[in-house]
């Protein structure tokens, strides 16, 4: 349910519970004025929030107990106990429907005949339904169908014309043309045009024309939308509302969609220079000014006030004036000009497709040289192709033990051979799909710009590194984690202008997206100058979530209580705003970012900023795993994760506390029991040396008791799939060169795994 | 937020509402401030200085009518006043205009054009375009 919809649920109940005891009173002393007053306010506050909703019933219901109300409070009609008992079930409906909203977010079916008869009922008193007013005097928004409306099934709409004038209700109409741009501010309009309450009708425009595949830019939204829905245009417009440039909504009754239909067509009309919308706003204010002098005001604030106005509708239309000593026959002569100079009001026009002269970012890999543009899935589908030849290769290693010793030495020679050539190959095709991290970094400028006005920050982004190259699998997946730590860094990290400036720091904050090559890593940091991690309110508050015990309050060192950020459960609910507070956790930033088989840190000090290291693999084609087994079955564990193999003498296997524990060099190593981890059946056998593997997770040393270490092979990581891809303690299978499919294990679940198990 | 932003005052007594205005001022760039009813909005003018009024008609202990008028009046601001109007009924409009509204609108008002007519009459205060 949206925040909106929520809040206004909260209210009715307030004062739904206020209009009861007051009605109840009102028995006990009937036509008390205070009484009367109190019920009446309710019905009309209810009245006005309701009709930000496409609750019609509900307006119209408390419209007409608010105008019974408002009769007997003038004193033209005393309150009798069948208006009491009216007004009673008016409200009990009213409940109700308010339960039935809350679970539907609409008003049940029944809604409209219910009403019907309450609000006959309740209007009998006062001489029936009211005349609507015939015109909305001061109102510049014309609720004029936009031509557009020729977009939709043109049946489609002389039905829905029908049905809304028998039942003379509304319907809203909207457009929605994205920019093209707007994947790069984080912004997703299928997932907005999903969550439009009430949908009625959608239809998706394309292009005029789609662009030649060798102009398509896939990162440019080239599509808009229109639709039609029941719900109120404040719904509409609180759901786009950082988006409202991009969308028009036009409240539309049946009448004027079937004069749409059937009248003339639109003529053009000329745009005007400040904006048509605005000019429309300028000319309504100047009138509104005429009608201000009229009521003739004597000088101070108030003529100040209009004389304001007149100047800044003025600026709106590019027609400034300037009023010294404002009198009303000087503004009354300066309104009547600027009104007769202004362009006349205009139904806002159509923009010209919007997509047709948007430059396509040039990709900087491609300029210069000679290009040859590839359909994508062609590089994808050759990448595999290398992928399974250096796995199949790999067959030939097994060949080779099973043959006899002369032909096994010339079946290894031709292995290293096509290895060799496997590899080259892998190079050669993973380069193709390398991209320059200035990919991702695109979207940032902007992006920061507009959440920092948004937030009245003052920032700098810096971005460095730009041309380090990465698979382009490596540069989507970046994609999220990044937006969700430059919002982070935006919303928490860096501090409003004042506090800056009042701690000793210049007043715009400093945002720095550096990328680096690191031999088979990228590494991508994102820094920022704000206000730090405080460890203590880390430490207090993951206390006070139960992440971490008593004893590791007291004992966390800063850096660990810094990284407790990152532990599922820690989105600190007090911090979320519209901004960070959106998306995921730190957790799922994590999460995300070791799925690639990469890793994060963050580092922090505080007032003096934040730093988080990205460090992802260069390319997510080929893993290299250490196949070993236990209880006779092989797994594949990430070589880049694995320190040393050991072999221990079962006597120097120590025990601390409950914790199988192994001494290396003076180090006390915790060993966990893979088998048991995995709960599967096996034993050790007591006489022989105890085999472990030392692995690095989540930054700390770890034993793993195994059965028995095989060889390193380059396997082709696939992920689960179906229902298997719910079980997090396999990072994905792998075909070995035997033919065996190899299940990788996701070291950090196993060893979480471990440590439930106990 | 800077100080550079225009400060609104958004006055209506039903909650919704008024977070519906506030949400959209303040996520167009507008510092924003709240009151229930007209007395709640003199108080706050006579405790700060607003760049814009946006008053509700129809409020409890003080409507707008009286609220605007006395803004004018007692508090003596000339800053720019909108109002809105849950209806229309006859004469409403001038009632307005004559207490010292300079706009008078009919809900709903779209979002868009409450942050447009806001940043007109506060165009060159240092809001964001």
């Amino acid at each position: 349910m949206n925040s909106l919809l929520a809040q206004f649920l909260a209210e009715a109940a307030d004062l739904l519970a206020l209009v009861d005891a007051g009605l109840l009173e009102l028995e006990r002393a009937p036509g008390d004025p205070d009484l009367v007053n109190e019920v009446f306010r309710a019905a009309h506050t209810l009245k006005g929030s309701s009709g930000l909703f496409d609750f019609p019933e509900l307006t119209r219901l408390t419209h007409a107990v608010e105008d019974l109300l408002d009769a007997v409070r003038a004193g033209e009609l005393p309150l009798d106990s069948g208006m009491t008992d009216d007004l009673l079930a008016a409200f009990d409906l009213i409940r109700g429907w308010l339960a039935y909203v809350t679970g539907n977010e609409c008003l049940p079916a029944t809604a409209g005949a219910d009403a019907a008869t309450l609000i006959g009922r309740l209007r009998a008193p006062i001489g029936g339904e009211p005349v609507p007013a015939e015109t909305r005097l001061g109102s510049a928004w014309p609720d004029l169908a936009p031509s557009w409306l020729a977009v939709f099934d043109q049946e489609w709409l002389a039905e829905t014309a029908a049905w809304l004038r028998t039942t003379s209700a509304r319907m809203r109409f909207a457009r929605y043309v994205p920019d093209s741009g707007c994947f790069f501010r984080a912004e997703d309009p299928l997932h907005l045009i999903r969550q439009v309450p009430a949908l009625a009708r959608l239809d998706v425009l394309e292009p005029a024309r789609w662009p030649a595949a060798e102009d398509y830019d896939e990162y440019a939204c080239l599509v808009s939308f229109v639709f039609a829905a029941r719900a109120g245009a404040g719904e509409i417009g609180y759901l786009f509302r950082y988006v409202n440039d991009q969308i028009e909504v036009a409240d539309l009754d049946g009448d004027t969609i079937q004069r749409f239909l059937t009248g003339p067509a639109e003529t053009a009309v000329e745009i005007s220079k400040p904006g048509p919308e605005m000019t429309g706003e300028a000319r309504a204010v100047l009138a509104a000014a005429l009608r201000g002098l009229s009521a003739n005001p004597t000088g101070g604030p108030h003529l100040i006030s209009v004389a304001g106005a007149i100047t800044q509708a003025a600026r709106a239309l590019g027609d400034p004036v300037e009023i010294r000593e404002p009198d009303v026959v000087t503004l009354t002569a300066t309104v009547t000009r600027l009104l007769a100079d202004a362009p006349p009001p205009a139904e806002n026009p159509v923009a010209e497709n919007p997509v047709a002269e948007n430059p396509v970012a040039e990709n900087p890999v491609e300029v210069g040289g000679r290009i040859l543009k590839v359909d994508q899935a062609k590089v994808d589908h050759l990448m595999e192709l290398a992928g399974e030849l250096t796995v199949a290769k790999n067959g030939l290693a097994f060949l080779a033990e099973g043959a006899d010793k002369e032909f096994g030495r010339r079946i290894k020679d031709q292995h290293a051979g096509l290895h060799r050539i496997a590899e080259d190959l892998q190079a050669a095709v993973m380069d193709i799909r390398m991209l320059p991290l200035s990919v991702a970094f695109a979207r940032f400028p902007r992006l920061v710009r507009d959440l920092s006005r948004r937030l009245g920050k003052s920032v700098e982004l810096v971005l460095t590194g730009e041309e380090t190259m990465a698979d382009k699998d490596v540069i989507e997946a970046l994609a999220d984690p990044l937006v969700h730590l430059v919002r982070n860094s935006l919303d928490h990290g860096v501090e409003t202008v004042g506090e800056r400036l009042a701690s000793g720091k210049p007043g715009t904050a400093r945002i720095a997206l550096a990328a680096a090559a690191d031999g088979d890593a990228v590494v991508v940091e994102i820094s920022d100058d704000g206000r730090g991690v405080d460890p203590a309110r880390v430490r207090r508050k993951a206390y006070e979530k139960g992440l971490i015990s008593e004893a590791e309050l007291e004992t966390l060192s800063d850096a660990d209580a810094v990284d407790l950020v990152f532990r599922p459960g820690f989105s600190t609910a007090e911090q979320i705003s519209d901004l960070s507070g959106r998306g995921v956790g730190m957790d799922a930033v994590r999460a995300g970012v070791q799925k690639l088989g990469g890793a994060v840190t963050m580092c922090s000090q505080l007032g003096g900023g934040t730093t988080v290291r990205l460090r992802l693999p260069l390319s997510m084609a080929v893993t290299q795993v250490l196949v070993i087994s236990v209880a006779g079955q092989r797994f594949g564990i990430p070589v880049d994760l694995v320190v040393e193999t050991v072999r221990v003498p079962v006597a120097e296997m120590g025990r601390v506390l409950h914790q199988d524990v192994v001494v290396l060099r003076g180090e006390v190593v915790p060993v966990t029991d893979l088998a048991r981890a995995l709960d599967m059946p096996w034993q050790p056998d007591p006489a022989e040396d105890r085999a472990i593997l030392i692995v690095t997770v989540a930054g700390q040393r770890m034993g793993l008791l195994v059965e028995r270490f095989h060889r390193e092979v380059d396997v082709l990581l696939k992920p689960m799939e179906g229902l298997l891809a719910y079980a997090d303690e396999f990072a994905g299978t792998a075909l070995l060169g035997d033919g065996l499919v190899l299940l990788v294990l996701n070291m950090e679940e196993v060893l979480g795994l471990a440590a439930r198990v106990g | 937020m800077t100080e550079t932003q225009p400060l609104v005052l958004v006055v209506d007594d039903a909650a919704t509402v008024r977070m519906y205005h506030c949400t959209m001022l303040s996520e167009a760039g507008f510092r924003v401030r709240e009151a229930a009813n007209g007395l709640e909005a003199v108080e706050a003018a006579l405790g700060a200085a607003f760049d814009l009024f946006v008053v509700d008609v129809n409020m409890p202990r003080m409507d707008g009518y009286t609220c605007v008028e006395t803004l004018r009046s007692e508090v003596g601001t000339p800053a720019p006043v909108v109002m809105i109007s849950t209806e229309e009924r006859p004469g409403d409009a001038d009632r307005a205009y004559a207490a010292g509204a300079n706009l008078y609108l009919v809900k709903p008002v779209p979002p868009e054009r409450l942050v447009r007519i806001a940043r007109l009459f506060t165009a060159g205060r240092g809001v964001p375009a």
